[in-house]
């Protein structure tokens, strides 16, 4: 439990770790905003050509950003259906006659409880699935067996597959994006980046020194906090209470059990915390000196104006073309 | 036997690979009536994971814990093949910090919540409670007060009667009189020490008080970087082991025990374990 | 000189409940004064007091002959460090090398003399091998010796000590233990609350509060000889002098052992 750490931070070398953060939370704001603008194949293909190189080139381990991607995998699957069912622009690509007959539908279900059970098996769980999706949907469009009690169309027209395409495209690209930041950007650099990439905003009477503070001591109380979570859902396990029990009632009881020690272990913690940090002259909204500094390197002037190259072209191809 | 620990390791999982080793090959008997067990040895020695074992809230990564004829081990704890509240209701632990534990509204409340959980008819839990309440040395009157407002002593005190009412065989105190003062110790020690001569019960304290282990301690178990090093008599530990390669002290009474002869030649027949013994073994040499 | 004067002090969070009343106390540039008393005898709101965490009701504080108020609490913070009971919540920093830093950036020490300080302090308090670790890779005894660095690393003239030592284990209370001492020998001055008699054999001074009031104030010697103080103030004589009053009430005379338990009840 003491090892959770926010935005999961891996140790590594490569050119990625030694960027200045400012440089690189400016970098994937351009390089996002890059992503949304592009609206030709070519440019995205060239875009994840540039991300491939990009992963390669910092060294940086590319099943984790893979892991990284995976929460997303079923939102974006379902946004690609979404569009195939729904976007009706452009040329029919696809139209196909859906049979109903009994036969199909006892295949669809024989392939359906062949995926069940033997997807525990497979190492690509998700790519499995989606195979099993469309191996249905293709036996149900392509095979006659019988008479069918009812037909359906499938029609899938051109404008959905590219708008899907772009959309499932921009979305990795920009998890990649930030799972690249977080990986080899420590915390408490991000942090530091954040809030020097944020200090303009107090011309807005945003207090950006204070919010960067609150978020390293968060940092700093995260795992002490997760410990004590545990400790006393240990003390509450010691006196009954089955925190694996299901029941709504238990339930309530259980979280009611947690959360008020919690709660109250908290605050008692941020009081003295407090104490100790005011005694040790912390006066909020006073400057301070600061141990940690960022220090910019030709490499992040180097990466900034390719970033920004990247939006200037992307946003050039996309009013000329 | 209670309580027996054959050959256990445990791990808790860490930021590299190898974890972090908390408990090495340890091997031990407990009794489930009339021990009183004094633990000790240094912070992260694994005093605390070795009592967490105990009413199987922390299981071993292998060797095996047997609680009153239930074998814990790692699978079946998994597969739920065991039920673990008969357990806990026989083996009560009570937590470093009384914040851990205390909840609901009223002491009252809180005091009933474990016998409850181990189904434990209300109108009972509340008799029970009536009874536990003075046991730990406070009144009934407390039993309709928020916990909350308590001081750090009567907090302590209400969450050792809240495992008190599970009405266990045996009672393990983690740390119990840190913090206090010397007469809320001495108070609170005085409870235990009517616990275990009153009701019989094996209790188990963790400490890092050397005075309360050779006052009181039957037994004391001493764990060292996840090993159980010794097992045995107090005064026997602190009179022939090396403890200061344990980072233990010397008790207080020992210590002026040693001076004296050393500086009066005074040699007691007998091995004084309090303040009181120690003023009648010297009462008797001097007359 | 006079470092510390208080000067009829009173506290309340509550009125009618007091917690301190009338709290008259002085102390000396490099003395060692011991705080004893009993939990809820006032002690650690007095230490809160003197670094203006809370504000007297009545009375006032002088800390380097500068009065405590309003506007000089952050000067007089400068001078005043204070190591708090519980290890793990003071501990500011994401670092060791972090915390130590903490105060010095508050008090806008440039960054050069910044890295100076926390290499220098680290090694004092012999934590300079853990300046890159984290607080829970650390012992309660270490996680204390970082929080002394940072206040070292202020050069503060006076640390308070309130209860620093009630949650080690006996080898991380003497590393402390040994640590007020060379920092005392050095010209610190320490100001130690605890409720165990044994730590006042240390300082110069002994200060028992009871109940919010000072019971008595004077040296080590003879406070830790006045039985009938030390009775009365909820705490615990030293063994020595127990067995020696023990002894007495049975009417068992000894001159030899009676000088030689007096001694020690006075020397440890």
């Amino acid at each position: 439990m003491k090892n959770i750490v926010i935005g999961r931070f891996v140790p590594g070398k490569g050119f990625l770790y030694r960027m200045d953060p400012r440089t690189k939370i400016i970098s994937l704001v351009l390089l996002m905003a890059s992503a949304f603008v592009i609206r030709n194949f070519t440019a995205m293909f060239m875009a994840i050509g540039f991300m491939a190189l990009l992963l390669v080139a910092g060294r940086i381990n590319i099943f984790r950003v893979l892991s990284g991607l995976r929460p997303l995998m079923y939102l974006l699957a379902f946004t690609f259906i979404f569009q195939l069912l729904f976007n009706t622009q452009g040329d029919l690509v696809v139209a196909w006659t859906l049979h109903y007959s009994p036969l199909n539908i006892l295949m669809v279900t024989a392939l359906v409880m062949l995926w069940f059970f033997t997807k525990r098996h497979v190492k690509f769980k998700f790519f499995f699935f989606l195979a099993t999706l469309v191996g249905a949907v293709a036996l149900v469009a392509n095979l006659r067996l019988g008479p069918a009690f009812a037909t359906g169309t499938l029609d899938i027209y051109e404008s959905a597959l590219t708008t899907g395409f772009f959309i499932v495209m921009r979305l990795m690209i920009i998890v990649t994006l930030s799972t690249v930041l977080t990986l080899t950007t420590k915390p408490t650099d991000l942090n530091l980046g954040l809030e020097s990439v944020m200090s303009p905003l107090k011309v807005f009477r945003i207090r950006t020194e204070e919010m960067a503070m609150i978020i390293s001591i968060s940092l700093r109380y995260i795992p002490t906090l997760l410990d004590e979570a545990n400790k006393i859902m240990l003390a509450q396990a010691s006196r009954g209470v089955d925190f694996s029990e299901g029941k709504f009632k238990a339930k309530i009881m259980q979280i009611v059990s947690l959360l008020v020690p919690m709660f109250i272990i908290s605050f008692k913690r941020s009081d003295e915390l407090a104490n100790a940090m005011e005694a040790r002259s912390f006066v909020p909204g006073q400057p301070r000196t600061r141990l940690h500094q960022l220090t910019w390197g030709l490499a992040d002037t180097a990466a900034l104006v390719v970033s920004l190259l990247a939006l200037t072209a992307v946003i050039t191809t996309r009013v000329v073309m | 036997m209670a309580i027996k620990f054959n050959r256990v390791d445990f791990k808790y999982k860490g930021d590299d690979k190898k974890g972090y080793l908390a408990l090495s090959n340890i091997s031990l008997s407990i009794q489930g009536e009339g021990e009183f067990i004094t633990l000790i040895g240094e912070t992260g020695s694994g005093k605390t994971t070795l009592v967490q074992h105990m009413n199987a809230l922390l299981v071993a990564n292998s060797g095996s814990v047997d609680i009153y004829g239930i074998k814990v081990e790692k699978q079946a704890v998994k597969k739920k093949k065991i039920r673990l509240n008969p357990i806990r209701k026989k083996v009560g632990l009570v937590f470093q910090f009384p914040e851990y534990q205390l909840f609901e509204e009223t002491v009252l409340k809180d005091i009933t919540f474990g016998p409850k959980n181990f189904g434990v008819p209300e109108a009972e839990a509340i008799e029970t409670a009536q009874r536990v309440i003075r046991i730990v040395g406070l009144d009934e009157s407390y039993l309709d007060r928020s916990p909350f407002n308590l001081s750090g002593g009567e907090k302590k005190r209400v969450s050792i009667a809240g495992i008190l009412a599970m009405e266990p065989d045996i009672l393990i105190l983690d740390e119990p009189t840190s913090g206090l003062d010397p007469m809320g110790r001495n108070a609170l020690l005085k409870v235990f020490y009517d616990i275990h001569e009153k009701l019989n019960k094996t209790v188990i304290i963790i400490t890092h008080d050397m005075n309360t282990v050779y006052e009181y301690a039957k037994r004391v178990l001493v764990m060292r970087d996840s090993y159980l090093v010794y097992d045995g008599d107090p005064v026997d530990l602190f009179t022939t082991k090396n403890i200061e390669n344990w980072n233990l002290d010397v008790p207080d009474i020992l210590n002026l025990m040693h001076r004296m002869e050393q500086d009066l030649g005074i040699t007691l027949t007998s091995r004084p374990r309090s303040a009181a013994a120690l003023t009648n073994a010297l009462e008797e040499v001097l007359r | 000189m006079r470092i510390i004067e208080i000067d009829n002090v009173s506290f309340h969070y509550k009125a009618g409940t007091p917690v301190l009343e009338n709290v008259n106390l002085n102390v000396d540039k490099g003395e060692w004064i011991t705080i004893l008393g009993h939990n809820g005898s006032g002690k650690s709101t007095l230490s809160k007091l003197l670094v203006g965490l809370l504000r007297a009701k009545q009375g006032t504080i002088r800390v380097a002959n500068v009065e405590l108020s309003e506007t000089t609490v952050y000067d007089i913070r400068k001078k005043i460090g204070i190591v708090f009971q519980n290890p793990d919540n003071q501990f500011v920093g994401v670092t060791v090398r972090d915390d130590i830093a903490f105060g010095l950036e508050n008090l806008q020490v440039p960054r050069g003399e910044m890295i100076e300080r926390i290499e220098q302090y680290a090694q004092k308090v012999d934590m300079a091998d853990f300046l890159n670790k984290e607080p829970h890779n650390l012992s309660g005894g270490q996680k204390q010796r970082v929080a002394i660095a940072g206040i070292l690393a202020m050069e503060t003239d006076i640390i308070i000590f309130d209860e620093a030592t009630s949650m080690l284990d006996p080898k991380g209370r003497n590393t402390i233990l040994s640590m007020m001492k060379q920092l005392n020998d050095e010209g610190v001055t320490v100001i130690n609350i605890t409720h165990d008699m044994k730590e006042s054999l240390y300082g110069d001074r002994i200060v028992v509060l009871k109940e919010g009031r000072i019971l008595k104030d004077d040296t080590t010697k003879v406070v830790l000889a006045d039985h009938k103080t030390l009775e009365k103030s909820s705490l615990e004589m030293l063994l020595p002098l127990r067995v020696l009053r023990a002894l007495e009430a049975k009417k068992v005379d000894n001159e030899k052992v009676r000088s030689y338990l007096w001694q020690l009840s006075l020397t440890g």
